[in-house]
């Protein structure tokens, strides 16, 4: 976890610097790779001048022998190097993923705002790639480099001329490279911004699948689709017409670069400052450079798509929490008395609640809008803009927000279900070996378990959405009973499931919760019916207060909201 | 967490080899002029490029000859030429290459999310939703690299390798031969590494779809994993997930680190005849030193495009593989239009002798018959798992019935067709996606060339007009997953304009106000009771005001109809209707 919002380079270097070791290793054995590719034309002018020209059998084989100890030792430099670096790559890829996954699953949250799930996965998925790609090339380039020197060395020791010209050649080459490549930089940033859309747009459509065959939308959805495809298309024509452009005009530049090498090779060669074979080997070098530099142009390349990568990265990172982290501690154990005073935030309006510890309260809200907002702050995802709210005395703002969780569980309407078991997700909250039987009975989810091919063991397809809505609510009722917290917040836990099951349900909360604080946000008469009292919020503040009864005996606006 | 019993997932099909080049065959048919346009550029730039070995040759014999300084500038103006020529052609023939693979890939991945909007519900279930998001995300973009990258790329090498080739043949057909002799060895590695590497790349493919599950299982779900603090949990199963898929990604590299060390083999032998050749053909006389020359300098120049081309096997491996999963999609069945469609007579539905189960032995209802009819409102009652949902499902049209008929406006489902019975009958279901985008695309998903008076017609319907004027930018918010959030009722009630723009003569509400919370429920009931106005409603109720308001309810216990009649008739008869009817009001009136 990076704090304090990193920067796409901050990304970047720490991406290739985690990497240290293996790029080390990978650099040194890719410039042994080089320097040995590089010798490679040198032989074939030694063999040119020693052996073609004069017709010595022994000293063709002689020269002979020695390219296969280069190719041997080139081969296994090779092989190695390259297995490093790409480990290199894989590995900062991962360790992005992982970077991502805890920044968007902090307890902080905040990261996900304004991203569509599919967005962030692909940012997770192919941006991390592409950073990892990063590290991997670094090792590729280095060797470049290597082999650009050892060339030069080569030409300076069959002519000094010659060497200092590749030498003084080079920088102003790579810079103009470097010029050239600058559009293509934004270019394809903006390639792989649309690209991202269209994927968030296919893999939104996807997950609404069912709403879209419920209304037999699948023509207007395709043809929306059609749209940001083709938006894609056009940004990635442009960044392809701008990316042939570069690589055209650096075939030019260095194709231009090697002839004035063989230029100058030729008039040493006719002035005997140097042999044919030592001409032979310089424009051999000279084609040899051509390598290095294509290397070095794709080195440049995926570092312009990998600093994109590393920005889009950097944001998710960066993203502001939330919530603060706070440093104050619970008293242990947690009595679990719940106090908000004046508690402004969203529908909310100066809000005074007082809960005591182990009783069983009801909270009508008649705006749902009010109902959200409070869970966000009971369960700090938000702190409130104005007022506090305690815990046997402590203020959530000043605490960590995993820490108020251990101790406040808000299971909310909408809660999700995970890929696993029926019994795996009944006990994802839980302390290992834990009995999922009590919680099961009281949510009335040993009833879904019976009606499923492997009962408690049935694997939930697509996150429990196999199950109609009133079951998945009671397995997900049943997890937040089972995980057992000092006080459990639930939100309108019974709404798709029948009555009869609704009012079993409601005495297995009362029954499971005995002692410990709950506090039911719902208004659902036969779940408030179990309740100690009723709270109802109204206009944003606390407008009624009492038992259930004397609310349903007193108020009619109680009743109206209650009893439809 | 074990794995066991995780893989049972019946996944979408893989194409064939065929199957996938015949696709490919039809993209490119739509683009031949383009195509041979590309191939023409690229063909003249690596021709005008093979130009350079020859004259660095010739320029050897000048030196040799000691033709002086002069003889020189000819053909050193030919390869500066040669080389400006080289960059413009490539610049050009890339560029139209993009345009083409750009062009097909678009075309290739709008028809595939066209295929995959259509698949029958069923068969995406089964499968789990991450196996069609990874096919339209991961196997896209990936597809979409090989576009960008390798087929400029390989487009070049393998031109460059065969005018090579030819060149040789020229200077003398004996130095062709010498060449030739690497040509086993590569055949041999190329079939070594491809027989390895094509099921590490299949079970790489696998994992990376594991991964991309994971990920939207956590990130979808990240407020649920907080309030859980499973944070650690899960980023732990996205840790595992992600080292199987560098594990075998690693594994692939050392094949193909194998794979380039086998081909340096290849590079010395041949390059070793080369030279042999060039020896004996200038002692015998038939060659200069400059032909020699110019031959190794070729054979050297082979190394890096043989290398690019077989490299990119690699690559196409993994886009073919890709390429397979998405051709695979494509390749199911489609739904089949009748020939001669249909048309409903009325509003009425008809359900004769229904029976579904969605795993073999555990039958959700069981011979279930059931009259609607036209302009009717009849609600659906029964505890959760009674097989209301399903019921709902099977007159939708959703789902195929193991067994039983269901005829609406008088015409049987099958004689409708899939698009007629889209027409006739929309399902709201239990999900209230909202789609990411402005409100008003969300709405004309329902009816696309509605104009925004019509929308707001359809908003004020169903009660939401004033909330939406309320909202920052009105009808152009953007709403859904990354945009202004929702909530639940409110996404209900778009859902129900949604039904009034689609206009069917037959709709069916699941549960649909189920979720919103009382406080909500009461204010969606009248929107569903609107919305539902000049239609006949299937209305699946849990609160039983919905069924007491209802013209006729239909009782469901364990896939079976047990009860049937109008809320007063049930409630005279003391059925299960009664009883349950009589635990509704206890809850709210005994206390």
């Amino acid at each position: 976890m990076v704090a304090g919002g990193p920067t796409g380079r901050d990304v970047l270097r720490a991406a290739i610097g985690g990497q240290r070791r293996h790029l080390v290793a990978a650099s040194v054995l890719g410039i042994a790779h080089q320097g040995c590719e590089a010798l490679v034309p040198v032989v074939i002018g030694v063999v040119i001048d020693q052996a073609v020209a004069t017709g010595s059998l022994d000293v063709l084989l002689r020269w002979l022998l020695v390219l296969c100890v280069l190719f041997f030792v080139l081969s296994t430099c090779y092989r190695t190097g390259a297995r490093a670096a790409e480990r290199a790559g894989e590995q900062a890829a991962h360790r992005l993923r992982l970077d991502l996954g805890a920044r968007v699953l902090d307890p902080r949250g905040g990261a996900e705002a304004g991203r569509l799930p599919g967005a962030l996965v692909n940012i997770a998925t192919g941006d991390a790639k592409r950073v990892g790609a990063v590290a991997t090339v670094l090792a590729y380039g280095m060797s470049a480099v290597a082999g650009l020197a050892i060339s030069a060395v080569a030409l300076l020791r069959i002519s000094v001329p010659l060497g200092l010209l590749v030498l003084l050649g080079i920088p102003p080459l790579l810079w103009l490279g470097h010029r050239i490549s600058q559009p293509l930089e934004r270019r394809s940033g903006v390639e792989q911004e649309r690209a991202a859309q269209a994927s968030g747009v296919a893999a939104d459509l996807v997950a609404g699948l069912r709403v879209l065959k419920g209304i037999g939308a699948e023509a207007a959805a395709v043809s929306r689709y059609r749209r940001t495809s083709q938006d894609s298309l056009a940004a990635a024509l442009r960044a392809a017409r701008s990316r042939a452009g570069h690589d055209g005009a650096v075939l030019a530049l260095t194709g231009i670069f090697i002839v004035i090498i063989a230029l100058v090779g030729a008039h040493l060669a006719m002035r005997d400052v140097i042999s044919v074979g030592e001409l032979v080997a310089a424009v051999g070098l000279a084609q040899f450079l051509l390598g290095p530099f294509q290397l070095l142009t794709f080195v440049n390349a995926e570092f312009a798509q990998g600093r994109a990568s590393a920005d889009r990265i950097a944001s998710v990172l960066a993203a502001p929490p939330a919530v603060p982290v706070g440093s104050a501690a619970l008293p242990e154990p947690v009595g679990g008395a719940v106090r908000l005073r004046g508690v402004s935030y969203g529908a909310l309006r100066g809000v005074d609640l007082d809960i005591a510890a182990g009783s069983l309260v009801g909270v009508v809200a008649r705006d749902p809008a009010a109902a959200t907002d409070l869970l966000a702050c009971l369960g700090r995802e938000a702190d409130p803009t104005g007022g506090t709210i305690e815990l046997d005395g402590a203020g959530l703002a000043g605490l960590d927000p995993a820490e108020v969780r251990r101790a406040i569980l808000v299971a909310q309407h909408d809660a999700d279900l995970f890929e696993g078991t029926l019994l795996e997700n009944v006990l994802a909250g839980t302390a290992p070996g834990t009995d999922a039987g009590r919680a099961m009975a009281a949510a009335a989810a040993d009833e879904v378990a019976g009606t499923l091919p492997h009962g408690v063991d049935t694997v939930l397809a697509e996150r429990g959405r196999s199950l109609s809505g009133g079951q998945r609510q009671r397995v997900a009722l049943a997890r937040a009973l089972a995980a057992d917290p000092p006080v459990l917040v639930v939100h309108d836990p019974t709404t798709a499931v029948d009555t009869v099951t609704e009012v079993r349900i409601a005495a297995g909360i009362r029954q499971v919760r005995r002692d410990r604080t709950t506090i039911l946000v719902t208004t659902s008469p036969a779940l408030l019916a179990v309740t100690d009292r009723v709270v109802v919020v109204d206009g944003g503040t606390v407008t009624a207060d009492g038992p259930h009864p004397d609310l349903v005996a007193a108020r009619e606006d109680y009743r109206s909201v209650v009893l439809t | 967490m074990s794995g066991t019993g995780r893989c049972e997932r019946e996944l979408l099909p893989t194409a064939t080899g065929a199957q996938t080049a015949a696709a490919v065959g039809a993209l490119l048919r739509g683009h031949r002029m383009l195509a041979v346009a590309a191939v023409t550029v690229m063909v003249v730039g690596t021709g005008i490029g093979l130009l350079t070995a020859p004259l660095l040759g010739h320029i050897v014999d000048l030196v040799v000859e000691r033709r002086g300084a002069a003889a020189l500038t000819v053909p050193m103006v030919l390869l500066v030429v040669v080389a400006v020529g080289r960059g413009v052609a490539t610049a050009y023939g890339s560029s139209l290459i993009a345009r083409l693979g750009e062009t097909m890939l678009a075309g290739l991945r709008e028809r595939f999310v066209e295929r995959a909007l259509r698949l029958p519900l069923e068969r995406v279930e089964q499968a789990g939703s991450g196996d069609l998001t990874s096919r339209v995300t991961s196997d896209v973009t990936l597809i979409a690299k090989s576009v960008r990258q390798a087929l400029p790329e390989f487009s070049r090498s393998a031109l460059t390798i065969v005018l090579t080739l030819v060149g040789l043949a020229v200077l003398d057909w004996r130095f062709l031969l010498a060449a030739l002799v690497a040509a086993p060895i590569q055949v041999l590695t190329v079939r070594w590494y491809v027989r390895r590497a094509i099921p590490v790349y299949a079970a790489h493919r696998v994992a990376t779809g594991a991964l991309q599950h994971q990920l939207l299982d956590s990130v979808d779900g990240a407020r649920t994993v907080r309030a859980f603090r499973l944070s650690g949990k899960h980023v732990d199963l996205v840790a595992g997930r992600s080292e199987s898929t560098v594990d075998l990604a690693l594994r692939g590299i050392r094949l193909m680190t194998g794979f380039f060390s086998r081909l340096n083999l290849a590079e010395l032998v041949g390059l070793g005849s080369v030279l042999v050749a060039g020896f004996v053909l200038v002692r015998n006389g038939s060659a200069t030193i400059g032909t020699a020359t110019a031959a190794a300098l070729y054979f050297h120049s082979l190394f890096n495009p043989i290398n690019a081309a077989l490299v990119l096997i690699d690559d196409a491996q993994s886009a073919a593989a890709s390429l397979a999963r998405l051709v695979g999609v494509s390749t199911l069945p489609t739904e089949q239009e009748p020939s001669r469609p249909a048309r409903p007579m009325d509003g009425s539905v008809k359900v004769a002798g229904l029976s579904h189960a969605y795993v073999a032995g555990h039958s959700v209802l069981r011979d279930v018959d059931l009259e609607v009819r036209s302009g009717e409102r009849v609600a659906l009652v029964g505890a959760s798992g009674a097989g209301k949902t399903t019921l709902a499902k099977l007159i939708a049209g959703i789902h195929q019935p193991s067994a039983g008929s269901v005829a609406l406006g008088g015409v049987d489902i099958a004689d409708l067709g899939p698009a007629g019975t889209r027409r006739t009958v929309t399902l709201i279901s239990q999900e209230v996606h909202v789609f990411a985008g402005t409100l008003a695309d969300d709405l004309r998903l329902a009816r696309p060339e509605a104009g925004d008076a019509e929308l707001r017609e359809a908003l004020a319907r169903v009660g939401a007009l004033s909330w939406v004027e309320a909202l920052p930018e009105g009808l152009a918010t953007v709403v859904g997953e990354g945009g202004h959030r929702l909530t639940v009722a409110q996404s209900q009630q778009l859902a129900l304009a949604r039904l009034v723009l689609a206009d069917p003569p037959i709709a069916i509400l699941d549960e649909a106000t189920a979720d919103a919370g009382s406080a909500g429920a009461r204010i969606l009931e009248e929107a569903a009771g609107r919305a539902l106005q000049g239609r006949t409603g299937l209305v699946v109720a849990h609160r039983l005001t919905q069924a007491a308001t209802a013209d006729r309810v239909v009782v469901l216990d364990h896939g079976r109809v047990v009860e049937a009649g109008t809320h007063e008739e049930l409630i005279a008869a003391g059925g299960r209707y009664a009883t349950l009817w009589a635990a509704w009001s206890d809850s709210r009136n005994s206390v």
